[in-house]
């Protein structure tokens, strides 16, 4: 076992466990929390497996960005959350089914050949990364902009004060 | 020589399956969006694996291009439930059963 | 070169675009500015590429746009003497009219919408002028086919007017049709979709394949160009405002056509069958349109129907193998037509809006200007010399009758016999419309006839080149230099097939001058103000039988409404009670109802609630995780 490895064991130990954490918190901003904690780790792992430009993406974007525009929303909406409390019959399907593509997906992957190979390292700088993406996909790139943006503008159409007008029909 | 490629891919899967399992039984509307970011972010792990396997960049570039369609969604998505708080006073799924048929 | 052809060609472009987009928001002044100054500028780009293209013809690629295998369709451009004369002869008008336009839709508040659709037919006739793909040149064939559709039924709120642009679109569709079928066999023959290289490998084609496609291009040129049969588009079309039918029902769209054929002549000229058949329907077009312009009350259907005649003149000429000639014909045509059009437009907007020649009258005291200018016009277009029209038509009527085939020494009397009529209605409308008639009511006459003064002179440029259009080409039996004949010389086709003898020449224009000079004078006898006939209350039945068949085009719409609508629309009718109704629905209903029952089950599944749904979709996630496992474990 070389240290690669038990680096990768490490880290992805670290992943399920806080993902399994935040997925049963009963308060969402706990969840986010043990979320970040996720996504640091899976960063590292994408470092690990040769991506640190992806890493330092991850962090940014899901860590960063994304974690805080929950907590955020967490912290505007006051409302009851609706969970019931623990009732289990509300995660037995999902569990149950869950094992089972669990274990089906094992066996596949585990039946493709070359999957026992091991993965030797590998590193694609961030230079060699940006020249790759914007020599071959440089038009995929522009589409992803572009979604950005529809994105940004369905937000703010989405989250702009409704006129008095509207909201005294609705009453 | 890191660990088997097989490792990473069951990884992911579990890590797919957690996100799904936390979409299907929560009730919270944020948090089935979080199920599905960490969908996603299984996803882009089985892609980076994949790239280094191969070692062919497209794999890196379609994880950039998850990231992009995850954050715009997490956008919109969250855009979505302040709205729909706003007109209804609930984040509980169940509650938007309007369309039964 | 390349920049100033990318020029030429995407100013009108960008105008259009720019009024397309952001024209509401700006002052009219500066639209109206952006739509003239955008053609004006392609006026300028195309007399700088004709001052720097000298002998040298240019093939450029300005865009890669479509490339698929082997069939690559690029933004070419092939720009020979040909294109150069077109190109500026298309801006110059163009520009004209813009300016036109500026006084002409002063009142109108859809100027946005008028000035964008004009700079984007300017684009798309550019297109059709330069363009040496065949699919590039088919964009802008389509994009002037919807820019005159839209400008026919610019004043949409009037239901006829929308019905003739939807006529006008539906029946050039006809032709477009064929014209779209002659690509795909060029690209099918010849592997080739570039003019160019069409052209230079022409001669490899064989005599039946060569006459099919030069009658597949001649089809889509009779949609485009309204000969017969298609016609009948082309009178309904001057519902649209008259700038509009100046520029692009006389002056240019209508001429595409021919100059489609011009452009590969070398295909055309290889099938003599194909060149008598584009003969003969354009003398006959030619009589026939005259002979209904000379039943019209309409000042523009006049016009249109003699739009129609005239350009026959100029696919008789490519028909007799005188490229040359058609192409003059359609250079003075294209001046003097827009002159009369745009002096029609003056006048009826004087009168608020009367279009009937015999309520005018007495126009000469009260718009001494606008009669001076038609007045050119009309002695063009009646092919008095020595104005440009009657070198310009004489010369494809001698090339005509200077054809080897005995064939057609007829159809140049046929066309003789129309260049008499020509006179005869040309004079008519002039008579009735502009002298003095006593008959009128006071009322009317002493009505107030304001229009901008701005209006009336931009024409004058129109009218001193119809004057002068003799000068381009002046023979030289008679002592002139023949400019524009060796200019054209080294286009195909640019020398005619059969040169016609000097004595030939001269004693041929003289005496076809000479006859319209006298056609003239006897048309002044028959429409003169005091001429009994006008005044007369009820007509011989006869008379008025005849006038009916003259004014209504020889009933060529009712025909085609008897003949092809009625039996279209008793056929859909059958199609849709008892076919449709009776056994298609039917089945329809049965097979819902089943359904119906099937859902009946289902619906108690859909609960709303949006955890059921995710449950679901994780269920069949699994399902087909496990069938392609399964489906691995066996296959192995």
């Amino acid at each position: 076992m070389t240290l690669y490895a038990v680096t990768f064991y490490v880290l992805a130990a670290i992943v399920v466990l806080s993902t399994l954490l935040a997925i049963i918190q009963r308060q969402v901003i706990h969840a986010v929390v043990y979320l970040i904690v996720s996504f640091f780790a899976t960063g590292l792992l994408f470092y690990l497996l040769g991506a640190p430009f992806l890493a330092a993406l991850e962090v940014i974007i899901y860590a960063g960005a994304i974690m805080v525009l929950f907590l955020f929303i967490v912290m505007t909406v006051r409302a009851e959350s609706g969970e019931d409390k623990g009732e289990i019959y509300q995660w037995l399907p999902a569990v149950i089914l869950g094992i089972i593509s669990l274990f089906v997906g094992g066996v596949l992957i585990f039946e493709i050949p070359g999957s026992k190979t091991g993965l030797s390292t590998g590193m694609a700088t961030p230079s060699a990364f940006g020249q790759f993406l914007f020599k071959n996909y440089w038009f995929p790139v522009e589409i992803a902009s572009f979604l950005l943006l529809i994105g940004l503008v369905g937000a703010l159409y989405l989250g702009r004060r409704e006129s008095r007008k509207g909201s005294e029909d609705r009453r | 020589m890191i660990v088997p490629y097989g490792n990473v891919l069951l990884l992911a899967i579990i890590l797919f399956l957690l996100g799904a399992v936390c979409s299907i039984s929560r009730r919270n509307l944020l948090m089935i969006l979080i199920g599905v970011e960490i969908m996603l972010n299984a996803a882009g792990l089985a892609f980076v694996a994949a790239s280094l396997k191969w070692r062919l960049l497209d794999g890196q570039a379609f994880v950039l291009f998850i990231f992009a369609v995850a954050a715009s969604e997490v956008a919109v998505g969250l855009a979505l439930i302040v709205y729909s708080q706003r007109r209804t006073g609930s984040l509980n799924a169940d509650q938007y059963n309007q369309m039964k048929g | 070169m390349k920049t100033i052809l990318f020029f030429l060609l995407f100013f009108p472009f960008v105008g259009g675009f720019i009024l397309a987009v952001i024209g509401r928001y700006l002052p009219r002044r500066v639209a109206e500015w952006i739509a003239c100054a955008s053609v004006l500028g392609s006026l300028l780009m195309a007399s700088l590429a004709f001052g720097a293209a000298g002998e040298k013809r240019y093939l450029l690629t300005l865009f890669d746009w479509i490339r698929v295998g082997d069939l690559s369709a690029s933004m070419t451009v092939y720009y020979d003497h040909l294109a150069a004369i077109m190109a500026l002869m298309v801006t110059f008008v163009s520009s004209l009219i813009h300016l036109y336009s500026v006084s002409f839709m002063r009142d109108d508040r859809d100027y946005v919408r008028y000035f964008c659709y004009m700079n984007l037919f300017v684009f798309s006739m550019l297109v059709i002028t330069l363009a040496d793909n065949l699919v590039f040149l088919y964009l802008g064939w389509e994009g002037v086919g919807f820019c005159s559709y839209i400008l026919i039924g610019f004043w949409y709120s009037d239901v006829a007017n929308a019905t003739a642009g939807r006529k006008a679109f539906v029946l050039t569709r006809i032709g477009d049709v064929a014209f779209g079928i002659a690509i795909a066999l060029f690209f099918l023959i010849l592997d080739q979709l570039s003019i160019f290289s069409i052209n230079s490998k022409a001669a490899s084609l064989s005599a039946g394949t060569a006459t099919l496609l030069a009658l597949l291009l001649f089809w889509g040129a009779v949609g485009k160009s309204a000969q017969l049969p298609l016609i009948v588009w082309l009178p309904d079309a001057m519902a649209g405002p008259t700038p509009v039918s100046a520029l692009i029902h006389a002056a240019t769209m209508v001429t595409a056509g021919a100059y489609l054929l011009m452009r590969l002549f070398p295909v055309i000229a290889l099938s003599s069958n194909a060149m008598v058949i584009i003969a003969a329907v354009a003398a006959f077009t030619g009589l026939f349109a005259a002979l209904a312009a000379l039943g019209q009350k309409d000042i523009k259907r006049i016009l249109a129907y003699s739009t129609i005649s005239q350009v026959s003149y100029m696919f008789l000429g490519i028909g007799a193998g005188d490229v040359t000639g058609g192409m003059y014909h359609l250079l003075s045509h294209a001046f003097f037509k827009a002159l009369l059009f745009l002096g029609a437009g003056c006048v009826i907007q004087a009168l608020h809006e009367e279009h009937d020649i015999f309520k005018m009258g007495n126009l000469r005291q009260r718009l001494p200007a606008v009669f001076w200018l038609y007045l050119v016009g009309s002695v063009s277009l009646a092919a008095i010399p020595p104005f440009g029209g009657f070198f310009s038509k004489d010369r494809i009527l001698l090339s005509t009758f200077g054809h080897p085939e005995p064939i057609y020494k007829f159809l140049a009397l046929i066309a003789e016999i129309g260049a008499v009529i020509t006179v005869l209605y040309t004079f008519r409308m002039f008579f009735v419309a502009f002298l003095e008639r006593p008959s009128l009511q006071e009322d009317f006459r002493k009505k107030d006839l304001k229009i901008p003064k701005f209006m009336v002179w931009i024409n004058a440029p129109l009218a001193i080149l119809a004057i002068f259009a003799a000068s381009l080409n002046f023979p030289e039996v008679f002592g002139g230099k023949s400019w524009l004949a060796h200019y054209l010389a080294s286009i195909p086709g640019g020398i005619p097939l059969s040169p016609a003898s000097a004595p030939l020449e001269r004693s041929m224009e003289i005496g076809s001058g000479l006859l319209n000079i006298a056609v003239l004078i006897a048309a002044y006898f028959l429409y003169r103000p005091e001429a009994r006939f006008l005044g007369r209350p009820t007509p011989v039945v006869f008379r008025q039988r005849l006038e009916e068949l003259l004014s209504s085009g020889f009933y060529l719409d009712r025909l085609y409404q008897v003949a092809l609508v009625k039996p279209y629309q008793a056929m859909a009718r059958i199609l849709w009670l008892k076919v449709d109704e009776g056994v298609v629905d039917d089945q329809f209903d049965a097979t819902a109802n089943i359904f119906r029952f099937f859902s009946s089950g289902l619906q108690l599944w859909t609960t709303g609630r949006l955890s059921t749904y995710l449950k679901m979709l994780l269920l069949g996630f699994t399902a087909i995780v496990s069938a392609l496992a399964l489906g691995w474990y066996y296959l192995r």
